[in-house]
């Protein structure tokens, strides 16, 4: 496991609650989808954050929400070029099969920023069969939809008209079932988890084709 | 349906009780620590609340003898009978599962636990059990299976649908329903039903209690929300974590301070709130005055989780007890076990705790198969030197003992550094790896850690840190300072007796599969 002080290259917001941090990667070696904890030099805190950028590329990103009065985000949004942060990791296992069987078609499905993970997983896989369901509250939250093609993305925005679909992930999902042969990734609050479980049962999927990762 | 939750009494050769329960590591104690199975609790609660009878059968607790145990539930001869086991009793239950079948051959067996978890299919063979239950929610899988098993008792092996199992078919084949649910909604499960599972047969012998009675709360996060570290069975490409809204736990915390006069109340989530929502409910504590009821608060952390702020408020609502894994010293160690935090952040977590007046508990593990003579000499010192300026007020030390193919168990596997393939052995009570330094320095290590507590300035920082609290804790040095010291001299006695044997045994042992018996 790689613990080191890295170097803040950029900080950038994506929306108003969120941004992408990224960081000098340092030789830290990590499997798409795995997470790190992030903390501020001499702070004594950190927090997990899912990977974004992907395997290969030079540098490292975080997709990070600010939590209003939370410990670590708000101080994550003030880091800028040069600054120094702590870096534990790369653990998980909410990562794809070492091989990847061919034919083998995913669907994920995530809230906010809980779409890190599968934005490593394409970045990492460019031959990658996927389709990203991702629920937003607002259509701004669509952070850099443009690295997916368009047929492969469906934003479903629940506050406001916008994006792909009007409404939660939940009602696309039960709208337009996607097949039981595929394997589905959720990632996101635990309320949208504990639903689309429900409704890709219902659907016949079976249980080991599904994935969890909670995020707050 | 009649359903019995089981424990029964587990002996070793030398008269020790084995502590299964709470999922955790299991440890063979003369005078045990009786740990309410909160899960268990729960899935019992549940499933009266559906109108089942439920027969919360722990002979530990009950402090029952294994005959008088087996005799009880054979009487009661439940229609289901539900198991937790770990690795070093599955040979037990096999065995016991095994006499069982034979005097109640209409109950259905259900084995639950990590290890079964891990290898559903060796239980199945190796023993009768009807079916093996894969997910750690016990509560939410019962809540479904018994009902479905009640309406179509003849053929509910062959329809059930419910994810998670391993089921015994009848004609011998097994049939596997797939991953269990990752995530569910804890608010569904009910508080536990207090008097349902006896808690006062919980309430005094625990060392994680301050004062008694004590009790353990429903968790508010199960399997673990870090999740990472390779020894923990929390960690598992099917686990992740559930949470439970800190309004309910609120709610179950005023009950057990009110209604049932609780001293102490102690959280075993693997880790408990951090952040904003540890603060939320510490300020729910103080908005309901239950920090004005004399009872104490504790939980489960991990350093680098909590700061001065969260701290601060968590003592002013009459948290004290705070268990903390610091594992080792040594950067390398915690790296190896994905411990997700540096060293160097441990003493400015413990000062924070200890200027708001918490009680740290540390846990330490010994034994871990790369572990240098150089790495030990600097945990046993950093520890002692935490513990000398009252930094830690109370500590644990064990045997990293590879367990339930965990991460780590794997790599001993992986490595071939692991000495036995005999469960039995996997008792936390002698060092089974391949280690680059005889065991004996290890149990040494251990001997000199937990003899911290009889030094003359431990003594007295302990009885400073006594005369700083208010008047009526002083039943804390009764209670818990005898216990502190029968606990230490226990595991003294545990941990060190393979002192001075193992050279020439178990560290040069061959591999061999021992039978299971």
């Amino acid at each position: 496991m790689h613990k080191a002080l890295h170097k803040v290259l950029g900080n950038e917001s994506l929306s108003s609650s969120t941004f992408k941090l990224q960081i000098e990667r340092d030789g830290l070696e990590f499997r798409a989808g795995q997470c790190v904890n992030l903390g501020l030099p001499n702070t004594g805190i950190n927090r997990e954050y899912s990977s974004y950028s992907g395997e290969q590329e030079a540098e490292l990103s975080f997709l990070v929400r600010e939590v209003v009065d939370g410990d670590v985000s708000p101080a994550l949004r003030n880091l800028k070029y040069g600054d120094l942060i702590e870096i534990d990791g790369a653990y998980g296992l909410f990562t794809l099969p070492e091989s990847i069987p061919e034919n083998n078609s995913n669907v994920f499905i995530a809230t906010g920023t809980g779409i890190a993970p599968f934005h490593s997983f394409v970045r990492t896989f460019p031959e990658l069969d996927y389709l990203i369901l991702h629920g937003t509250r607002l259509s701004e939250e669509n952070y850099e939809s443009g690295h997916y093609t368009t047929e492969r993305y469906v934003q479903c925005v629940s506050q406001e008209n916008g994006g792909y679909f009007k409404g939660r992930v939940s009602d696309y999902l039960r709208e337009n079932p996607q097949g039981i042969d595929k394997h589905y990734y959720l990632c996101g609050n635990r309320y949208m988890l504990n639903e689309v479980y429900d409704i890709l049962r219902e659907q016949e999927v079976s249980g080991s084709n599904i994935m969890s990762e909670v995020f707050f | 349906m009649k359903v019995a939750i089981s424990y029964p009494p587990i002996l070793n050769n030398h008269g020790q009780k084995a502590m299964v329960s709470q999922n955790r590591n299991v440890q063979y104690f003369q005078k045990p620590t009786y740990l309410l199975p909160v899960v268990q609790a729960q899935a019992a609660t549940w499933l009266q609340k559906l109108g089942h009878q439920v027969f919360w059968d722990d002979g530990n607790a009950q402090l029952k003898s294994y005959l008088q145990w087996q005799d009880d539930l054979v009487l009661e001869s439940p229609d289901v009978v539900v198991f937790e086991s770990t690795t070093p009793v599955m040979k037990f239950y096999w065995k016991a599962t095994t006499e069982l079948k034979k005097l109640l051959p209409e109950t259905i067996f259900i084995m639950t636990g990590y290890h079964s978890m891990r290898r559903p299919e060796e239980t199945l063979q190796e023993s009768p059990m009807d079916l093996v239950l894969s997910s750690s929610h016990i509560d939410f899988v019962l809540a479904k299976l018994i009902p479905l098993i009640e309406n179509n008792h003849s053929n509910w092996r062959e329809i059930c649908n419910i994810e998670g199992l391993m089921i015994r078919m009848q004609d011998g084949n097994f049939r596997d329903t797939g991953r269990f649910r990752q995530v569910e909604p804890l608010e569904n499960s009910p508080l536990v039903d207090r008097d349902l599972v006896h808690w006062k047969n919980y309430a005094e012998e625990n060392g994680n209690y301050l004062q008694t009675p004590g009790t353990y709360a429903s968790s508010v996060v199960r399997d673990c929300m870090f999740g990472k570290c390779t020894f923990c069975r929390y960690n598992g490409e099917d686990l992740t974590f559930s949470v439970l809204p800190v309004s309910q736990s609120l709610d179950e915390y005023e009950n057990l301070v009110n209604n049932y006069g609780v001293k102490e109340i102690f959280d075993d989530s693997g880790v408990w709130y951090r952040g904003k929502e540890a603060r939320e409910f510490a300020q729910g504590i103080i908005d309901r005055g239950l920090h004005k009821k004399g009872c104490y608060f504790g939980f489960n952390t991990r350093f680098e989780y909590l700061d001065e702020k969260t701290i601060a408020l968590l003592a002013k609502a009459n948290f004290r007890f705070v268990l903390i894994g610091l594992e080792s010293a040594d950067d390398e160690t915690l790296a190896r076990l994905n411990k997700g935090y540096q060293i160097q952040h441990v003493e400015r977590c413990l000062s924070w705790m200890k200027k708001y007046g918490l009680h740290p508990h540390l846990t330490i593990m010994v034994g871990y198969y790369w572990q240098t003579q150089e790495q030990l000499d600097h945990t046993v010192s950093f520890v002692k030197d935490l513990m000398f300026r009252g930094l830690a007020r109370t500590l644990q030390v064990t045997l990293c003992t590879p367990l339930d193919f965990t991460a780590y168990h794997e790599e001993c596997l992986r490595e071939n550094v692991l000495l036995t393939q005999n469960y039995d052995d996997h008792d936390m009570s002698k060092i089974i790896v391949k280690t680059p330094i005889p065991h004996d320095a290890y149990y040494q290590a251990v001997r000199e850690m937990y003899s911290i507590a009889f030094h003359p300035l431990f003594i007295l920082r302990q009885i400073r840190f006594l005369l700083s609290f208010r008047k009526r804790d002083w039943q804390f040095l009764f209670i818990y300072g005898v216990r502190a010291i029968r606990r230490v001299r226990q595991h003294i006695f545990n941990l060190t007796r393979e002192q001075g044997k193992s050279k020439g045994r178990l560290e040069q042992a061959p591999l061999e599969q021992a039978p299971a018996d």
